[in-house]
């Protein structure tokens, strides 16, 4: 009975933590306030070096810390709740249908690589093939929970949802066209399909209050992860607002060269996620149009050390390959949104 | 007093073991030596999930994972000891 009501009461205090970030955030969006840093080249030239980057970061933090608290608690809510057999069986079944469950389920609950590269290979081994691996490799860094939600805030949901969509039909193409190459349908052959026996997993259900608590551990461990990284980013973004030459900006990254040339700086630099995101604001308070932004958000999944690790698994055949074809749909994408929405 | 049965844990995760993996992997260890005064001998093991060893027995799985006595209970999160000590007494 005791035991009973203190479950309840851990429940419901978990409950309204999450319900506070949900109402501070539709609160933000409703009243439109401004969740990025709204400091301009002007505001942070006149200062000493030292105190640039502490007014950039204090800017942010009078705004971002709402969409950073409610992206990293609901990021660790799907990662708690998504139910992962089901995606793992659907993955690596073979049929069409991987595909799908791939591009909008793996970007759910997939927020750190050492999850990822293992289902990559997982799906791969299982004899899921190429296809529906290289879709989730793609997509789910790409479109991840975090980074959509800080897109939204940081770049407006037009942009951001250009990009989901545009990230999400590229990577399911890039996939199939890969396994049906002829390199690509040699590696694929190594692999029988081998659907492990049923039996071998049997998840065990928790009670609802300690899958809440894993859930919003599992948020405060990613925050803990990816804030440090995310500070140091805002320090080098500051320093770019306040000194990178706004006509260098203008003259190569707007027009459909600037798509290509986005592309291109996005591919190989390796940035985290929500770092990009905040460098690719500098870069359109600075002037980069928006297809080429789109080029740049879209530059994520290509970059050099994932390149390596998948690289042991699948060889670089397969891996150039798809850099390629990704460094073409990210141009592809950044012209169409220019073509179609315009500046 | 002697042992009445013994058990096999495995933690699944990469190669080397992830954040996530080691919390599992500490968890497993304390819960093994709570169950032993209850007669219960337990092996804890870790195995790397990109072998394809571990995908022909397991299938795909989400890091981190726990398999008991071979059946995967628990992926994509860490269990706390309480909850892995239960696994082992409740089988």
């Amino acid at each position: 009975m005791l035991l009973e009501a203190k479950r309840v009461a851990k429940t419901a205090i978990m409950v309204s933590f999450v319900a506070f970030f949900v109402v501070m955030m539709v609160r933000a969006i409703v009243g439109a306030y401004m969740l990025t840093p709204t400091s301009t080249a002007e505001d942070l030239k006149g200062l000493p070096l030292w105190e640039i980057p502490l007014v950039y970061m204090w800017d942010y933090a009078q705004h971002g810390w709402t969409c950073l608290g409610f992206a990293f608690t609901v990021a660790g809510l799907f990662a708690e709740f998504i139910p992962k057999d089901f995606m793992t069986r659907y993955m690596s079944s073979g049929k069409p249908i991987s595909y799908l469950v791939a591009t909008l389920i793996g970007p759910l609950f997939c927020v750190c690589s050492c999850t990822m590269v293992p289902i990559f290979a997982g799906v791969i081994y299982a004899g899921g093939g190429i296809g529906p691996a290289l879709t989730f490799l793609l997509v789910a860094p790409a479109n991840n929970l975090l980074a959509d939600i800080v897109t939204i805030q940081v770049l407006g949901w037009r942009i951001a949802l250009a990009d989901i969509v545009a990230a999400g039909i590229s990577a399911v193409v890039i996939g199939y066209t890969v396994s049906r190459t002829p390199w690509g349908k040699r590696f694929e052959a190594q692999f029988k399909k081998n659907q492990a026996s049923a039996a071998s997993v049997e998840l065990v259900k928790q009670p609802v209050d300690e899958r809440l608590w894993s859930a919003l551990k599992f948020g405060g461990y990613l925050a803990k992860k990816i804030v440090p990284a995310f500070i140091l980013g805002l320090v080098v973004v500051s320093y770019f607002q306040a000194f990178f030459p706004e006509n260098i900006v203008k003259a190569y990254l707007t027009g459909p060269l600037g798509v290509v040339f986005a592309a291109l700086l996005a591919g190989p630099l390796y940035t985290p996620t929500l770092i990009e995101v905040v460098l690719g604001k500098a870069l359109v308070d600075l002037g980069m149009s928006p297809g080429a932004t789109i080029a740049w958000l879209m530059g994520q999944p290509y970059d050099i050390p994932n390149a390596i690790s998948t690289s042991r698994i699948v060889g670089w055949k397969i891996v150039i390959t798809y850099g390629i074809l990704a460094f073409a749909f990210s141009v592809i994408s950044g012209l169409t949104y220019e073509i179609l929405v315009g500046m | 007093m002697s042992l009445s049965k013994t058990m096999k844990i495995e933690v699944i995760g990469p190669e080397p073991a992830c954040t996530r993996c080691k919390s599992v992997m500490e968890n497993a260890e304390k819960a093994r030596t709570r169950v032993r005064e209850k007669g219960i001998e337990v092996t804890v093991e870790k195995l790397n999930i990109l072998s394809r060893e571990v995908v022909k027995r397991y299938g795909v799985l989400v890091s981190p994972a726990l398999a008991v006595n071979g059946v995967v209970k628990v992926m994509g999160r860490v269990p706390s000891k309480e909850e892995i000590e239960r696994l082992l007494t409740s089988a």
